[in-house]
C-alpha cells in the first residue's frame, strides 16, 4: 500500500511538472486507454482491480479497459497504431514487432521515466523491452521454456529423474514409448516445431553466435547446422505423436498439449504459459496434479551453456501519444502486490523478484530455479530476429521434420528471408 | 455471376427459332435533374461500398506492393519491383502455382462429370427426390470453417477414418490423409467435390428445367433410349451452363485459401503440397510481417485471376455472352 501512495505521489509530482509532451494537463484529468488480452475469468478480475486501485491512488486518472481476444490483439493493435487512434496502454510482446513498432515512432520512450524501483524490481528482464538501448516495454511476467511432464507417467515408465543430457532424454523416450507417445508435439502450428530447433541452437551456439546472427541475420555460423543435425538425428528416433504434423498446439483433446492433459504423451516442451494450457484441456479443466517441469538437457558437443534458458516476457507498453501517466501505470503493474496478484491470477510468473517469493507450484519453482540459475536468458528466437526471419525458421523446420528438406534449407530459407523483409 | 446464369438460361428458354430482336434504340433525350437525382440516390451507396471495398484496396495492395513494409507507421521503403522479382524467384511460390493448376483441372475433370451425372439422375421424377438434392446440398450451405475443422478431426492419423478401417478389419489401408504428400492433395481434391459438388448439381438442375421437355418427347419418339436423350439433346442445350460452372470453378480453384488453411495450417500445407498462391499470400505477409511483399503476392494473384477470368470469357463464354453484352437494350 505504501507503494501505491508514493506512485499518487509521483504522478502528481509528474503533473505538476508541466510536461506537454503528453495529453495531461497540468492537474487536470487524464483518461487513458487500455488494452489487454484476459477476456474471462481470474485474469480479467486482476486488471479490473488493478486499474480501480490505480485510479484510488491517482484521482485525476481515469483508465478505460478494453479486453481483447488474444488471436485478435495483434490485427487490431496494428489497425489502431496506424490509423492514429491507438490505446495508450497495451499488451507488448516485443521482439521484432516491438522493433518495427519502434521504427515507425508509434511507441513512448520511457526510460527516463522507469523508476529505481522499477529498475530494482525487474533488474536484467528489462532489457526485454529495450530497443538501442531505449525502454519501450516494462516486462510483467517471464515466461521461460523446457519440458512439462506427467511425474506419474515418468514413474510408471521407469524415469526416475528427468533428463539433464541428451543421451538421458533419449533413454527416457525408449523407456516412456512402452506407455505410448514420450513427446508430444503440435507442428500445424509450426512454431513448437521450431521451438526444437530453438533449443538446440541455445545448446549448440554460445551467447556471441546467437546475438551476431541477432544483428546481421547470417546464420554461416557451424552451430546452426549442428542443432539442425542434432534435431534431425533426435526425430529420426521417432518420439513425438502420430501424425504430429497435423497436430494443433492447443486447441483441443486432441493437440499436444491436450495429449499431455489428458495421459497420452509423457512431456511436451514449451514455455511457461504450457501449464494454464493443459489444465484447460484436462477432463475436469483443473491443473494437472502430477505436472513437472525439467529445463533443455545438456547436447554434447555444443558451444552453448548447458544452463542458459530460452523464454519471452510479456510486457505493456505506452504509445507515443500517451499521457505521463502511462509510464507511471507501468511501474505501478510491477509493484509487489499487483505482481503477487498477478502470479495468482494468470499462474504464471511475476516478473518482480519481491512477488517470486509466492510462487508455491513445484513446477513454476522448478523454473524459476532454472532461470535463476541460468547465465543468460535468450528470448525465443524467432522474436529476436524478426517475424520474416522467425517464419523462415518455421518452414525450415517443418520441412525438415517431414522429411521434405534438411538442414541446409533451413539455413538457406532463413538468409533468403531477410530478402523479402 | 448469378445474372449471367440467369441471362443465359434466359437466351436458352427463347429456344432456337426465336430471333433476338434487333435492339432499336430510342432517340436519346436528356433526363430531367429528378431522375438524376433518383439515379443518384439509388446506385451511389452501392457505387461507394464497391468503390471503398473493392477498388481501393485493389489500389492500395498495388502501392504497397512497391515497398519493403512491416506493417506498422506509412511505408518508406520504395524498392520499385523487388517484391515482384523475389516472388518469381521463389520456389514455395511455384510450388503453390502448381498446386492452383492441379487443382483446378482436378475440380473440373472430377466435379464436372459427376455433378452431370447426379444432376440427370435427379433431374428424373422418382421418390426421396427433395430429400437427395438436400443431402447434395447440404455441404455447400456449411461454413467453410466447419467442413474444415470437421474432416480434419476425422483425417487425423488417430481420427475416425482410419478407426472405421481398422474396426471393419482394413486397418492396412489406414493412412497419414493429411501430411502424405502423395495423398495430400487428393484428400483435398475429395474433401472440395464433397463440399462444392451441390452447388454445381443445383445449376445444373436449373439449367436442364430449362430444356423444353418437347424436346426429349420428340428424340423418345425417334427412338433415342434414355442415354442417347441425354448426349444428344440435354447436354448440348446444358452447354451454357456447363461452360459458366466451368468460370466459377476456376476462379474458386486459383483464390480457394479457406479449407486448406484450416485444415493444414499454413506452415504444413506447403510440406503437404496442398498451399495455394493465397495460402503464401497470408503466410508470407501475415505470419512474416512482410506487408509490401504481401500485397506484391495479392496483385500477382489478382492478375493471375483476372487474365484466367478474361481469357475465359473472350474464348469460352463468347457464344454465350453475344447476346446478353452487346444487345442488353
Amino acid at each position: 500500500m505504501a507503494a501505491v501512495v508514493a506512485l499518487g505521489a509521483m504522478s502528481l509530482a509528474a503533473c505538476g511538472g508541466g510536461d506537454d509532451d503528453g495529453g495531461s494537463e497540468s492537474g487536470g484529468n487524464v483518461t487513458m486507454q487500455f488494452w489487454h488480452n484476459a477476456t474471462t475469468g481470474p485474469g480479467k478480475a486482476f486488471w479490473d482491480k488493478t486499474v480501480a486501485d490505480f485510479q484510488t491512488a491517482n484521482p485525476n486518472v481515469k483508465i478505460k479497459i478494453q479486453q481483447v481476444q488474444n488471436e485478435d490483439l495483434d490485427g487490431k493493435l496494428q489497425t489502431a497504431l496506424n490509423s492514429g487512434s491507438a490505446p495508450d496502454i497495451f499488451l507488448q510482446r516485443g521482439g521484432g514487432k516491438m522493433a518495427a513498432m519502434v521504427e515507425a515512432g508509434q511507441l513512448k520512450d520511457i526510460t527516463n521515466d522507469i523508476t529505481a524501483e522499477t529498475k530494482a524490481a525487474v533488474g536484467a528482464a528489462l532489457g526485454t523491452g529495450q530497443v538501442d538501448g531505449k525502454s519501450y516495454a516494462v516486462p510483467v511476467s517471464i515466461l521461460p521454456g523446457g519440458f512439462w511432464y506427467s511425474k506419474d507417467l515418468f514413474k510408471k515408465a521407469g524415469v526416475a529423474a528427468p533428463p539433464t543430457t541428451l543421451e538421458e532424454l533419449s533413454a527416457a523416450v525408449t523407456k516412456l514409448k512402452a506407455n505410448g507417445t514420450p513427446i508430444a508435439l503440435g507442428a500445424k502450428d509450426a512454431w513448437p516445431a521450431a521451438h526444437w530447433y530453438y533449443f538446440f541452437a541455445l545448446r549448440a551456439c554460445n551467447q556471441a553466435s546467437l546475438d551476431a546472427a541477432a544483428k546481421d541475420k547470417n546464420f554461416g555460423d557451424p552451430c546452426w547446422t549442428k542443432a539442425g543435425n542434432d534435431l534431425k538425428a533426435f526425430a529420426d528416433t521417432k518420439p513425438f505423436n502420430d501424425g504430429f504434423l497435423t497436430t494443433s498446439a492447443q486447441q483441443g483433446a486432441g493437440s499436444s498439449a491436450g495429449l499431455v492433459a489428458n495421459y497420452k504423451a509423457s512431456m511436451e516442451l514449451m514455455g511457461a504459459w504450457d501449464p494454464g494450457v493443459i489444465a484447460s484441456l484436462t477432463k475436469d479443466t483443473k491443473p494437472l496434479p502430477d505436472l513437472g517441469f525439467f529445463p533443455f538437457p545438456a547436447v554434447p558437443g555444443g558451444q552453448g551453456d548447458p544452463a542458459a534458458i530460452m523464454g519471452g516476457a510479456d510486457g505493456y507498453s505506452c504509445s507515443a501519444q500517451a499521457p505521463k501517466e502511462c509510464a507511471d501505470f507501468l511501474n505501478y503493474i510491477v509493484t509487489k502486490d499487483v505482481q503477487e496478484g498477478y502470479y495468482k491470477a494468470f499462474n504464471s510468473l511475476p516478473i518482480s523478484k519481491e512477488a517470486q517469493g509466492a510462487v508455491t507450484e513445484d513446477y513454476l519453482k522448478a523454473v524459476l530455479d532454472a532461470y535463476n540459475k541460468a547465465p543468460y536468458v535468450s528470448q525465443w528466437l524467432d522474436t529476436i530476429y524478426g517475424q520474416n526471419v522467425g517464419n523462415a525458421l518455421n518452414i525450415g523446420v517443418v520441412n525438415l521434420l517431414a522429411g521434405k528438406g534438411d538442414v541446409a534449407g533451413i539455413i538457406q530459407g532463413v538468409n533468403d528471408a531477410a530478402k523479402k523483409g | 455471376m448469378t445474372s449471367d446464369v440467369a441471362d443465359k438460361s434466359g437466351r436458352v428458354r427463347t429456344g432456337d427459332g426465336v430471333t433476338t430482336p434487333s435492339p432499336v434504340r430510342p432517340r436519346r433525350r436528356g433526363i430531367g435533374w429528378a431522375q438524376r437525382l433518383e439515379i443518384a440516390a439509388l446506385s451511389g451507396p452501392a457505387i461507394l461500398v464497391f468503390v471503398g471495398f473493392v477498388i481501393f484496396p485493389v489500389l492500395m495492395a498495388g502501392y504497397y506492393g512497391f515497398y519493403r513494409w512491416k506493417g506498422f507507421g506509412v511505408p518508406t521503403d520504395f524498392v520499385g519491383l523487388d517484391n515482384y522479382k523475389t516472388i518469381l524467384t521463389d520456389n514455395s511460390f511455384h510450388e503453390a502455382v502448381w498446386h492452383n493448376g492441379q487443382i483446378v483441372v482436378l475440380s473440373l475433370v472430377l466435379q464436372g462429370p459427376i455433378a452431370i451425372a447426379l444432376a440427370l439422375l435427379l433431374n428424373k421424377k422418382m421418390r426421396g427426390q427433395s430429400v437427395i438434392r438436400v443431402l447434395i446440398f447440404v455441404p455447400y450451405v456449411i461454413a467453410e470453417v466447419i467442413v474444415g475443422t470437421a474432416w480434419a478431426l476425422m483425417l487425423q492419423t488417430n481420427g475416425a477414418v482410419n478407426d472405421v478401417l481398422r474396426s471393419i478389419g482394413l486397418g492396412g489401408l489406414a493412412q497419414d490423409w493429411l501430411a502424405n504428400p502423395k495423398l495430400a492433395i487428393w484428400t483435398l481434391m475429395f474433401i472440395l467435390t464433397w463440399k462444392y459438388i451441390g452447388f454445381a448439381v443445383i445449376l445444373f438442375l436449373a439449367g436442364m428445367q430449362n430444356i423444353p421437355e418437347e424436346l426429349s418427347e420428340a428424340a423418345a419418339v425417334d427412338g433415342a433410349s434414355f442415354w442417347q436423350t441425354q448426349w444428344h439433346v440435354t447436354l448440348p442445350l446444358l452447354g451454357p451452363t456447363i461452360r459458366i460452372w466451368g468460370f466459377l470453378s476456376i476462379i474458386g480453384a486459383l483464390q480457394l485459401f479457406d479449407l486448406v488453411y484450416i485444415i493444414w495450417g499454413q506452415y504444413v500445407a506447403s510440406t503437404a503440397g496442398t498451399s495455394t498462391m493465397a495460402t503464401y499470400m497470408v503466410l508470407e505477409g501475415r505470419n512474416a510481417a512482410n506487408y509490401g511483399y504481401g500485397n506484391a503476392v495479392a496483385v500477382v494473384l489478382f492478375i493471375i485471376s483476372m487474365t484466367i477470368a478474361l481469357v475465359y470469357q473472350r474464348f469460352v463464354l463468347r457464344r454465350d455472352t453475344e447476346g446478353a453484352l452487346t444487345g442488353g437494350r
